[in-house]
């Protein structure tokens, strides 16, 4: 079977991604430079002591993050829909060859053992199991072509399990299976599928996603705050399509958290 | 990650077949509710790059996938048959239930699919003599008793 719209030559680099049409990027770099906050909105850390102003209020930063996403994803999208139209046609071709019904990529019993499972079903005619062996066989490639492009996105070149339950929340037919899928990986599938900007910040704490951390311990690695050094919480975290951590609106801080203590 | 030797594709021999004691799916032994799994690997590897990897845990959620899609479009052409007052499940009641529970796209392949088999089988009836007569008949929804394997082959999918 030709795999016709992946975009794999066999001479490339699989150290290199595609994403989309876009520029190619080996899959270690960082294509965004996340850059830590502290202070007041529109200040960043450059060394513990010193702080500068940026140019752009974040807000803008936001912005230009949530637009290189969405280009990002847009291209994706694209680059998915004409997969799977080259996948539909490529089935039609192979089915209109098929002369052998003897042979089938999939155990006719097995297939008609699963649909007896169904106390309902009374009698099974012998087409059912062999129309179902190829059903069944398109439905793998679909939901393997849909996993892949989740694969792919995070710059990975081994399907996983949160992959398949990215493809089953994307697409409307395969709901009847979120049920198979962990409610964390689907969590954390919704999560992901949306730009951080578009996470609400108003409201309960209970009701912002698990990794939102109060205003107040924000702050670069090693950076002092008052007399405590504090950890960067989003240090050890992974960010889908390596995007910047998301920067939560913070009160402006007391005077003297806005520098460190003099014997750094 | 070495594929398991695959089982034989054989079963679903002439015929309808009458499921005998309907035992409940959790009476079913674990390999006997999902499809093997390297029938499923050697699938997947089809939809992937040469450099494309696949994790266990991914296969075997394949599996359960797959065995839900049968389950899920078995249920949707035995309601059908049961409001039709028929008893046999066809490859036209499969069709129909893929188109209403929104798999379009696999219709039109699956017809192509459906009439080659149906076609292959009449011939290979007819060179068998009475073969025919052993076939499945059914009731049609117009009370008209009908062959099975000349059922209106421009049935229309909509749902109704």
């Amino acid at each position: 079977m030709d795999h016709q719209g992946h975009g794999h030559g066999h001479g490339q680099n699989p150290s290199m991604g595609v994403v989309g049409n876009g520029p190619q990027f080996p899959y270690g770099s960082n294509p965004y430079q996340a850059s830590h906050m502290t202070g007041s909105p529109g200040m960043v850390v450059a060394s513990p002591g010193t702080i500068q102003s940026t140019g752009q209020p974040p807000s803008t930063q936001l912005g230009q993050h949530q637009l290189a996403y969405q280009h990002m994803h847009q291209q994706q999208q694209q680059q998915l829909r004409q997969r799977l139209q080259a996948f539909w046609a490529n089935q039609y071709q192979e089915i209109e060859k098929v002369t052998d019904f003897k042979n089938h990529s999939l155990p006719l019993a097995r297939i008609k053992k699963i649909m007896k499972a169904d106390e309902d079903v009374r009698m099974i005619s012998a087409e059912a199991p062999v129309i179902f062996a190829r059903a069944c066989e398109m439905f793998i490639l679909e939901l393997t072509l849909r996993s892949w492009n989740h694969t792919e996105e995070n710059k990975r070149r081994t399907l996983q399990k949160n992959d398949i339950a990215a493809a089953i929340t994307r697409t409307d037919i395969f709901d009847f299976l979120v049920d198979i899928v962990p409610r964390e990986d689907l969590k954390d599938e919704v999560l992901a599928s949306m730009p951080r900007g578009d996470v609400p910040v108003t409201g309960p704490p209970e009701a912002l996603p698990y990794c939102y951390m109060p205003p107040q311990q924000v702050g670069a690695a090693g950076v002092m705050m008052g007399n405590k050094p504090v950890m960067d919480p989003y240090a050890q975290q992974t960010h889908p399509y390596n995007m910047a951590p998301q920067l939560w609106p913070q009160p402006p801080p007391p005077p003297e958290q806005q520098q460190s203590s003099p014997d750094q | 990650m070495s594929d398991a030797p695959a089982s034989p594709c054989g079963g679903g021999g002439g015929g309808s077949h009458e499921s005998g004691e309907h035992s409940p799916r959790s009476n079913f032994r674990e390999q006997d509710r999902f499809l093997p799994i390297a029938n499923i690997s050697r699938i997947m590897k089809k939809a992937l790059p040469p450099n494309g990897k696949i994790a266990k845990d991914a296969k075997e959620t394949v599996q359960e996938c797959v065995s839900e899609f049968i389950s899920f479009v078995t249920s949707e052409a035995s309601d059908k048959c049961q409001r039709e007052k028929r008893k046999t499940i066809n490859g036209d009641d499969l069709l129909w239930a893929m188109t209403t529970l929104g798999f379009e796209e696999y219709i039109d392949p699956l017809k192509v699919y459906l009439a080659a088999y149906r076609e292959g089988d009449s011939k290979g009836s007819a060179k068998g003599g009475d073969a025919s007569a052993k076939r499945d008949v059914y009731q049609s929804p117009n009370g008209q008793v009908a062959h099975q394997g000349s059922f209106s082959q421009g049935v229309n999918y909509t749902n109704s």
